[in-house]
């Protein structure tokens, strides 16, 4: 009966997917299933090539916010200099919830990974036209940033050892790789280029150096950390023009992207908390940062009815809310330790617990429905099955 | 068309030269009662006897509108559109169907009134205050429960107006600014373009009364703060400047603001369309941050004698607004539709940045520390995004001048402001406020060396808000001339100073002249008064 259901299905799914692909793809996914068939019993391949052709990178943004979720709660448990009773209470959680939370983030990415690997086995063409994409190629860095988190946050892994030199740099090169690729394209392209592609999501590539870099300070790899802090930065600025400025309007993302605005405020974020490991000490560049940060948070905030499209039904995009907030709230437990007023603490307060609220409830919210998770005409999938694959 | 109105004068145009505010003041303060035709009849004897006639066949020559009794202007943007239907009706575009044209509201009106009151007088005033009406607060509204108070008869009429007219547009979009106006302030009317009040006789005084006008307030406190500075700053205390040069100034600042403010704070109360269509304005709207920067400077030029130290508590007091208005401006720039920043970035954006700087100036001085460094971070990344947009000149963009014009000055303002804010927030002039420092002063002479370029340009208000940059440049040449003493530095502080003094002077002159000799200091205000035609391409 089950298995009815499963074949009845994944055979439903499947008729829907034809349409969907160029001829091309399709003839390609007629081999890959003859290939497949040769390893799976029929049911499990085609509800597996279901997934896969609906995959994105976009779905790492789970493991991004997880990984966040981890690296906040690392940074709260650990030593700390802050003597305030905030600090206390949230001392108190307990190390195995920790490390429950950390493993949980680190099953999700390792499925997430692995599903992204058979894809890219499997449906080459799918992930190349992601790549070309505007929006879908900026995700391409998501994977990288959540293990340089998951790693960063890793309860057993300390930093100055063997393991974890080599886990960064096997992160980090291909975020460096992804770099010269798509930054290169900014600036031979010519400027025109940028500004036609240029959206929010193009933060995501700065935020990949930024976070390579906080995770080379930790190390002791100042030289690397500057290297990359700097690179970000640098295009961060090029692109935080290019985005305020919005040339082309509001026309190169959809609706249903829209929660990825929080992005504007997790750069920043993450930039002071890159240079707050590289220089030791949440100084005043740091706090310029924050502080930039928080005010377009607050200025997103304000403004509810920019995101009322994109939350009328539910899809992998809400979760692009959670990993912004996570880090703005990490920031702002770094800048209540360095400024120690009731202010500072308050703020650090509300931060945390909106990010915790929001990666809760989003967590729940998705296992609950995991049917909705990869729908069968997803806006966002469909993006890139769009004709820009080229024979 | 607008012709007829020629004949029919208004009570203040005799007397607006001379002393509008006092008139008009005088004439709505003083009646308890304000309704404004019981104070047309008292005025009515200054209007000559032609008009009277010339009313008559205005109100039964006009054709009626097509669409039935427009309600009264109790949103007085819908007002706006009707009077441009009103007396426009023969180039105007088909109606929406959604305004009602109030060209009724005036027919229909002065007819009963005439035939209930059997004169011609009130009609006029009624005629003409009816096309400012739609500039006004809750006019309509107002003036018709005045009126049932009194038991008038065209209640009726106005009741039906009322019911049918629809209430509720959104805002007046940014793109029929560009269409209809042109010049570096988008001041001057298009050719092709018509405007809803009437063009050739002198609109009431608080409607031409712009918001630029806070620009004197910036010129002049920056004065006083310069003058400050110049008392008390260690490289030009060879000057032998003494303080009261600050003090006077700054009375004379206190007052200008309160005279301005007054006058402003009555507007938004009267007119209150008339403010929101300066606050949709591009570049008028870049001066609602003008106030602010005011205060702020005032706080910072006060006197030793006034008060040496000022109470933290006043800082929090004058950025809340401020941060609140910025909120607004810099998420339209980014998140808006219409109003985003390639669309309408222009020099006078610059007032909106700069007030960032000053703020972190005055918090840093008066030993705020977490404060200034969150307005002197905000205000430097949308600095750099404004800067980079100003410099591109991006197609999209079509108020930046093709010829230098002083609005060009105000890109002096916030490299100057932050150099010192930052020095005062480091405690020392160190590396980052001197970089700024030669910032501001390289785009100081890039402009000065152009200066034969500047000519031709119709004189403005607001030209006093582009006084200020030079004055921050000045101040900022003494803080850099005291971290680093020579003879140049001295030198070029000094030269500063007296150019920005020469310049204000210069201004000064100038405005008396248009005060008093040509009067044409507050000429009608074009720029709030284009009509709200939907832009057919054939209007382009």
């Amino acid at each position: 009966m089950a298995l009815t259901i499963i074949s009845m299905a994944s055979l439903r799914s499947e008729t829907q997917i034809v349409p969907v692909n160029s001829p091309q793809a399709s003839s390609f996914t007629t081999t890959v299933q003859s290939s497949l068939s040769a390893v799976f019993p029929s049911r499990i391949k085609h509800s597996l090539s279901s997934i896969l052709t609906k995959f994105h990178a976009g779905y790492f943004r789970i493991s991004l916010s997880l990984g966040g979720q981890a690296l906040l709660w690392k940074t709260l448990i650990g030593p700390t200099h802050d003597k305030s009773t905030l600090r206390h209470v949230v001392h108190m959680f307990h190390p195995t919830a920790f490390l429950l939370l950390w493993c949980f983030a680190l099953f999700i990415l390792s499925l997430l990974s692995l599903l992204y690997i058979l894809r890219c086995f499997f449906y080459f063409k799918m992930v190349k036209a992601e790549f070309l994409h505007h929006v879908g190629v900026n995700y391409l860095f998501a994977p990288w940033i959540s293990w340089l988190l998951l790693l960063q946050s890793a309860p057993f892994v300390a930093p100055k050892t063997t393991s974890y030199l080599v886990l960064w740099w096997f992160f980090a090169v291909p975020v460096v790789a992804l770099d010269v690729k798509i930054y290169g394209h900014w600036f031979t392209k010519g400027k025109k280029f940028l500004s036609t592609v240029a959206n929010p999501t193009s933060q995501i590539s700065v935020i990949g150096n930024l976070v390579g870099a906080q995770a080379a300070a930790s190390m002791g790899w100042k030289e690397c950390a500057v290297c990359l802090f700097s690179l970000g930065m640098v295009h961060y600025l090029v692109l935080l023009v290019t985005l305020y400025q919005r040339f082309s309007g509001s026309d190169r993302l959809p609706a249903m992207l829209r929660p990825v605005f929080f992005l504007f405020f997790a750069a920043p974020s993450v930039a002071s908390l890159a240079w707050e490991s590289i220089t030791g000490a949440f100084d005043t560049a740091s706090k310029m940062l924050f502080f930039l940060s928080l005010f377009l948070f607050t200025s997103l905030v304000f403004r509810p009815a920019l995101f009322k499209r994109s939350m009328r039904r539910f899809n992998v995009a809400w979760w692009a809310y959670s990993f912004p907030l996570t880090i703005l709230a990490l920031a702002s437990t770094e800048y209540a330790e360095e400024v120690k007023g009731s202010i500072a603490h308050i703020l650090m307060f509300l931060l945390l617990s909106l990010s915790v609220l929001v990666s809760l409830g989003l967590t729940i919210f998705t296992l609950l429905n995991t049917r909705m998770l990869l729908p069968d005409n997803d806006p966002i999938s469909g993006l890139y099955h769009l004709p820009i694959v080229s024979p | 068309m607008d012709n007829r109105e020629n004949h029919v004068s208004i009570e203040l145009q005799e007397s607006a030269s001379a002393e509008p505010v006092p008139d008009l003041l005088k004439l709505i303060t003083s009646n308890e009662v304000v309704v404004f035709d019981t104070i047309m009849p008292e005025s009515e004897t200054s209007v000559p006897s032609n008009g009277h006639q010339r009313k008559f066949s205005i109100s039964i020559s006009m054709p009626s509108s097509p669409t039935g009794a427009a309600s009264a202007g109790t949103k007085n943007v819908l007002d706006v559109e009707d009077n441009g239907k009103g007396f426009n009706d023969s180039s105007s575009v088909e109606a929406p169907s959604k305004p009602k044209p109030k060209g009724d509201k005036f027919l229909s009106q002065p007819m009963p009134k005439g035939s209930v009151f059997g004169e011609a007088a009130p009609n006029i005033k009624k005629l003409k205050d009816k096309r400012f009406n739609s500039f006004k607060t809750w006019s309509g509204r107002l003036e018709r429960q005045l009126s049932n108070l009194r038991g008038r008869q065209e209640s009726e009429s106005e009741s039906e107006e009322e019911s049918t007219q629809n209430l509720g547009r959104e805002a007046f979009p940014v793109d029929r600014y560009f269409n209809a106006l042109e010049g570096p302030e988008l001041e001057t009317l298009r050719a092709s373009e018509e405007i809803v009040l009437p063009d050739d006789k002198t609109w009431p005084f608080l409607l031409r009364y712009p918001i630029s006008s806070f620009g004197i307030c910036l010129g002049v406190s920056s004065q006083a703060v310069m003058w400050k500075t110049l008392a008390t700053a260690t490289s030009t205390k060879f000057l032998h400047i003494s303080l009261t040069v600050n003090l006077i100034l700054w009375w004379i600042s206190i007052a200008l603001v309160a005279a301005v403010s007054s006058v402003y704070l009555t507007k938004v109360v009267l007119y209150l369309e008339a403010v929101r269509r300066e606050y949709y304005h591009p570049i008028r709207v870049n001066f609602f941050f003008a106030p602010w920067i005011v205060l702020l400077f005032l706080a910072l030029g006060v006197p030793p004698s006034v008060a040496t130290t000022l109470p933290v508590a006043l800082w929090y007091v004058l950025m809340t607004p401020f941060l609140f208005l910025e909120l607004k401006i810099y998420g339209q720039w980014m998140l808006g539709d219409q109003r985003r920043l390639s669309k309408v970035a222009n020099p006078t954006n610059h007032l909106s940045v700069v007030g960032n700087f000053v703020g972190a100036l005055l918090g840093a001085s008066m030993g705020l520390k977490e404060g200034p460094i969150f307005f002197f971070a905000v205000g430097l990344a949308h600095y750099t995004v404004l800067f980079v947009t100003l410099n591109q000149r991006l197609p999209t963009n079509e108020t930046l001048p093709k010829d230098l014009h002083p609005v060009f000055f105000l890109f002096v303002a916030a490299p100057s402001v932050a150099s010192m804010a930052w020095a005062n927030i480091q405690g020392s002039f160190d590396y980052g406020s001197r970089i700024t420092y030669f910032i501001a002063l390289f785009l100081y002479f890039s402009l000065a060396v152009r200066v034969n370029f500047f000519r031709g340009f119709k004189f403005s208000l607001a030209w006093w808000a582009y006084t200020f940059p030079m004055t921050s440049a000045a101040i900022a040449s003494m803080r850099y001339s005291s971290a680093v003493t020579s003879v140049l530095t001295q030198t070029l502080s000094v030269i500063l100073s007296v150019v920005a003094t020469l310049t204000v002077t210069a201004l000064l002159v100038t405005t008396i002249v248009h005060a008093f000799v040509l009067r044409d200091l507050f000429p009608n205000d074009i720029a709030i008064a284009i009509s709200d035609r939907k832009p057919k391409p054939q209007n382009r």
